[in-house]
């Protein structure tokens, strides 16, 4: 088979190669033009300084997390857990993972019952940000202790004014959501 | 990740014993293996070999420095040209005993320190400073640990010399923090928090320290004058720097009344953002004594945890030499408490868990006689004060308070006992992030070489870098009988952290 290929690949090389040197002889030779934007001097004393500007989009895969945005999506909290009855945790995991980090066992998800109610840990008010920042300034960013987590999320109060210990409440943005976990956000609780 | 330490005796005894649900736990002497609880609180364990102290197989040195200045805005000198300044100064002003271009001829391998490939937006910038140098062929590493890389640049040369690779190892390291807006900047910096679940909640890396600031003063009832001391202090010594970015004499009523980056964060409270480079010479023992009479021998060590602090789970605080179980018996049995928690970083407290045993020290604070920290922000270095034992967790403000951390302490006008970031730090003088920790042992060298002066005080430096001495310089030197200074490098919440120590060794 390989070289049936390989033979094939040569005699259209062969024919090939006989086309294009006609056609390159037949065209004018051109000439190498500059296609880009004209950059910019920003200054030049005391040396040259240029601009340079970027834009990008890149792709980005939730991989195996995928479950937990799927869920933001339908206002639910899910988190991961380690199945293994042998491992020592049994806590629940959010930001989730998909393996055990204790003993690498493949993780399964669990949805939080409703209504999620957590307590704050700690929080900061989130004043001068960097650029992209997709939540108006200012703004509460609190860090919830959740009854069953190992761990304690970050996350922002969508209004009130924080306190550590103060009960919050879990909702969620299931109009136009970003699908980013800016989905999810505490309330103040009563109760 | 938490665990269990279980004490042995010796300095090398210290050990981890197996984790329950690996597939073959492996029996360890003086401590049983799986799962414990202790005041109902979960620890796991690990296998023997998690906690083996690190042995250079042969004594490492450093015997030279080298920096440029930091600034905010450095249009004046590509980074190769202000790589070769650093590179200049080292070879050149450090006293060394050959001539600078043998010196260059000693050296076999480099280890460059770069944090984000975003902000030089040059990928292999390792191999254009390495030509730029003129060390070509020889071989280089690139090494990247967010805020730690300048300490982990000189533990992989450290390594290099002590394993035998090398002799003579560079460690440079750099940051081009100048060619996106400060803004800009915070949203690269961001990128170093994860991006899923963390980075869109603040954009700014203070905002992930700040909520340890608010969870560290309800714990441990520390009020913000003490944050702003260190704010105060640390623009203070940059004063006295050719090199410094951000000098300024506040008082702390300023530090307090300056704008707010995420609350309870004051700007002043916050690091430089800067351009600049330095380097270190490492090298062995006889090449050491050969380049000069004052060599420092160096012990350096390492330590991670989770990027994100909302993984941190519970554990036992890893003991350093001068503590014992007693100092912590009461400190985390509040609800809600944990250990490392918001309040400490447990990197930071491995590291030096390992460099103490390794160097040997019993107790950091009577043994120190400088502490170069990462003060990226007043909260960060006050937290650092009890993981490398300068204080016992929950009395880190005492290290402030009593006058300690000062070159002069200010309640008894004599001597601090222990001054801290005599080099003005991240927060007076530079964070040119992959410089950073290299800069932070060139300091500690000179301090210890007692040549404080020669590289703070000379005019010419200040008017290579476009500055005037200032009049009212005053000169920031620890006393002739100081032999031993630690240095910390530090990333993300925690991430990584490298704990070094220069002992005089004449």
């Amino acid at each position: 088979m390989a070289k049936k290929k390989v033979q094939i690949k040569k005699k259209i090389q062969a024919k090939k190669k006989v086309q294009t040197k006609k056609k390159v002889q037949t065209k004018k030779p051109k000439e190498t033009k500059f296609i880009g934007q004209v950059t910019k001097i920003r200054q030049t004393e005391p040396r040259t300084v240029i601009e340079w500007p970027r834009a990008m989009t890149h792709v980005h895969t939730y991989g195996l997390l995928s479950p937990f945005f799927e869920g933001l999506r339908k206002g639910e909290l899910r988190a991961t857990q380690c199945p293994n009855n042998k491992c020592p945790e049994n806590r629940l995991w959010i930001p989730p993972r998909a393996h055990c980090p204790d003993c690498h066992t493949e993780m399964i998800w669990k949805t939080l019952p409703k209504p999620v109610i957590g307590k704050i840990y700690t929080f900061t008010q989130v004043v001068y940000a960097g650029i992209g920042i997709e939540l108006s300034t200012p703004y509460w960013q609190v860090d919830v202790e959740i009854p069953g987590l190992a761990t304690i999320p970050k996350s922002y109060l969508l209004r009130g004014d924080p306190y550590i210990g103060m009960k919050v409440k879990a909702e969620f943005r299931t109009k136009k959501p970003t699908n980013t976990v800016l989905d999810y956000y505490w309330v103040p609780y009563e109760g | 990740m938490c665990f269990k330490l279980q004490k042995k005796g010796g300095d090398h005894g210290s050990r981890l014993t197996s984790h329950p649900c690996l597939p073959t736990p492996v029996p360890t002497e003086g401590g049983q293996a799986g799962i414990t609880q202790e005041g109902g609180k979960r620890m796991i364990t690990f296998k023997e070999g998690n906690l083996r102290v690190p042995k250079w197989n042969r004594r490492v040195f450093i015997v030279a420095g080298g920096t440029t200045a930091y600034k905010k805005y450095f249009p004046e000198y590509k980074l190769e040209e202000l790589a070769m300044m650093a590179f200049k100064q080292m070879l050149e002003d450090n006293d060394l005993k050959m001539d600078p271009l043998d010196v260059k001829g000693l050296i076999n391998f480099a280890t460059y320190g770069e944090f984000a490939d975003h902000f030089q937006d040059q990928l292999l910038c390792e191999a254009k400073i390495h030509d730029y140098l003129g060390l070509d062929p020889l071989h280089n590493l690139g090494i990247k640990t967010g805020g730690a890389t300048g300490g982990s640049t000189i533990l992989a040369a450290a390594m290099a010399v002590a394993s035998g690779y090398a002799n003579v190892a560079l460690a440079a390291g750099w940051e081009r923090m100048d060619e996106v807006d400060t803004r800009t900047g915070n949203y690269y910096i961001a990128t170093a928090a994860c991006k899923d679940f963390e980075t869109r909640l603040g954009r700014i890396y203070s905002s992930y320290y700040a909520p340890m600031a608010n969870r560290f003063a309800e714990t441990f009832n520390v009020s913000e004058v003490t944050r702003a001391k260190i704010a105060v202090k640390n623009h203070l010594y940059a004063c006295s720097s050719p090199y410094a970015h951000q000098a300024g004499k506040y008082t702390v009523e300023e530090v307090l009344a300056s704008p707010i980056s995420a609350y309870p964060l004051r700007f002043l409270e916050c690091c430089a953002m800067s351009a600049g480079a330095a380097c270190v010479l490492v090298c062995d023992e006889e090449t050491a004594y050969k380049l000069t009479d004052h060599p420092c021998e160096l012990f350096i060590c390492g330590g991670t945890h989770t990027l994100r602090v909302a993984d941190r789970r519970h554990m036992e605080v890893p003991l350093l030499p001068n503590e014992t179980p007693e100092t912590y018996k009461d400190l985390y049995s509040k609800e809600g408490a944990r250990y490392p928690g918001f309040e400490s970083f447990l990197a930071a407290r491995f590291a030096a868990w390992l460099v103490y045993r390794m160097a040997g020290i019993k107790n950091p604070l009577e043994e120190m006689d400088l502490v170069e920290l990462h003060d990226a922000f007043t909260i960060s270095d006050l937290q650092t004060y009890g993981d490398i034992g300068l204080r016992p967790y929950g009395q880190e403000q005492d290290y402030i308070e009593s006058g300690d951390a000062y070159y002069i302490n200010p309640n008894t006008g004599k001597p601090g006992k222990c001054p801290s970031n005599l080099s003005g730090g991240l927060i007076g003088t530079m964070h040119a992030v992959g410089a950073t920790g290299i800069f932070q042992a060139a300091e500690c060298l000179w301090q210890l070489q007692q040549k404080y002066d020669k590289f703070h005080g000379d005019p010419k430096i200040w008017k290579k870098w476009g500055k005037e001495k200032p009049k009212d310089w005053e000169s920031l030197q620890i006393p002739k009988n100081s032999k031993q200074a630690l240095w910390v490098s530090h990333a993300g919440v925690g991430s990584h952290v490298t704990v070094g120590i220069l002992r005089k060794s004449w």
